[in-house]
């Protein structure tokens, strides 16, 4: 992961410059008619979770963003749901209200604080992966997989 | 002593002298009989066994989109090379609003499963992330789901029924062959479930054959042959891969919830949804 720390930093410095709307602008996005997150790279936040909703049919958590002015912003994620997480080492404890965490995220295309997680970073340096994405609603995940 | 007494204790010792002397010698030869066969069965056909909690394996295809192997992941849905669509067929599948793949449509998918937390049926259940286990009887073998969470039941030395009531699982027979191998026989299905998450249609006509190999210790193959003459002009295959899980079968149920899904749609699907 170190080779894109300095792209993350970037990122992150986008982010807090531009009020967090950095995501690509809205491509045309008919309602529901396409991918509705920009999945070729993750955005990079800092932020503290408030709700992690451990649940069918997509894990949530819900974390404040704060910009330099203050400002916050309320973002929610979603990951693959509890049994796929279980076999990835997470619990329904991972993530406690409070928890100062780093966040890689597939953000919405139209600018909307909601997104995929790809991984999540704990205050103490854990690394939590949440590879694979989370995908449609209520259904498998939305990424292409391996070859046979 | 009466008389009567005197028959019935008479009466009593011949019925516990048949008991002691002929029916030990029938059951003695049934037994011989049984162990005749097994032996004749084991050298033919070992039962192989299936009992491990099975997940779709994350580097040999995962859980796959599409059930075409030439297109696992449903790039090119209604032009598969591999599937030999009849028309309507090709024109349903390509009308539809998958939940996921290159393509999600999210919140408004037409996927049933999804829309009202129906049945997924067979193959299509094996596109979702969630593991599988097999509990093996001599009179059938009972295949269970951590998603629903649903079972089939396989029934081993049997027939279909005549005219089975089409139902969303159908109706499974089974039998082993070379030791390694359960193969399921499925007829009588309903048209309301989608073959796998790009949308396959199927008809009432439906004839699924599931060949499970349980390869070695760590690894069990899936071959499905879909041979549906009111969707498609002939049979075709798919194929998935599982290996052991390792958090174990059920730890958390994969429960449809149209609530849940209605929470997760809110959440996550509408505010990126919307034009802003």
């Amino acid at each position: 992961m170190k080779r894109h720390t300095t792209t993350h930093r970037l990122v992150v410095a986008l982010l807090l410059g531009t009020g967090l709307l950095v995501s690509s602008a809205p491509a045309g996005a008919h309602h529901g008619t396409a991918n509705v997150y920009d999945n070729s790279k993750p955005v990079v936040m800092k932020g503290v979770i408030t709700r992690f909703e451990w649940t069918n049919p997509h894990n949530q958590i819900y974390f404040d963003v704060t910009d330099e002015k203050g400002g916050v912003t309320h973002w929610t994620a979603a990951t693959e749901p509890p049994q796929v997480m279980l076999e990835r080492g997470w619990t329904r404890k991972s993530l406690p209200i409070g928890e100062q965490v780093t966040v890689y995220v597939f953000v919405a295309k139209n600018g909307a604080p909601v997104g995929n997680l790809q991984k999540i970073v704990l205050a103490n340096g854990t690394e939590l992966s949440a590879a694979g994405g989370g995908g449609g609603r209520g259904s498998a995940p939305a990424a292409e997989p391996a070859a046979r | 002593m009466s008389t009567r007494f005197t028959l019935a204790l008479a009466s009593t010792g011949v019925a516990l002298f048949v008991l002691t002397s002929i029916v030990p010698a029938r059951v003695r030869a049934e037994a011989a009989a049984a162990g005749q066969a097994a032996a004749g069965q084991n050298a033919a056909s070992k039962i192989p066994d299936l009992a491990a909690d099975w997940t779709p394996d994350q580097k040999r295809g995962g859980i796959g989109q599409s059930f075409s192997l030439s297109d696992p992941g449903g790039r090119k849905r209604g032009q598969e090379d591999d599937i030999p669509y009849q028309p309507w067929a090709r024109e349903k599948t390509l009308s539809e609003k998958p939940s996921t793949g290159p393509t999600p449509y999210f919140g408004e998918t037409t996927d049933p499963q999804v829309l009202y937390c129906e049945p997924p049926g067979v193959p299509h259940i094996y596109n979702w992330p969630i593991k599988t286990k097999f509990i093996q009887t001599p009179e059938a073998v009972y295949i269970l789901y951590e998603l629903g969470p649903y079972y089939r039941v396989v029934w081993l030395n049997a027939k279909h029924p005549e005219d089975p009531d089409p139902q969303w699982w159908g109706h499974s027979i089974g039998h082993y062959e070379n030791g390694d191998t359960l193969v399921v026989d499925t007829i009588g299905f309903n048209d309301k479930t989608w073959l796998d998450q790009m949308g396959h249609p199927h008809t009432d006509k439906l004839h699924l054959t599931e060949r499970y190999k349980r390869v070695d210790a760590n690894t069990l193959e899936l071959d499905v042959t879909i041979d549906d003459p009111g969707a498609y002009t002939k049979p075709w295959n798919g194929h998935r891969n599982f290996t052991t899980s390792k958090t174990g079968f059920l730890r958390y149920q994969q429960i449809c919830s149209v609530r849940e899904n209605q929470a997760f749609t809110d959440a996550l699907y509408k505010p990126a949804a919307t034009n802003k």
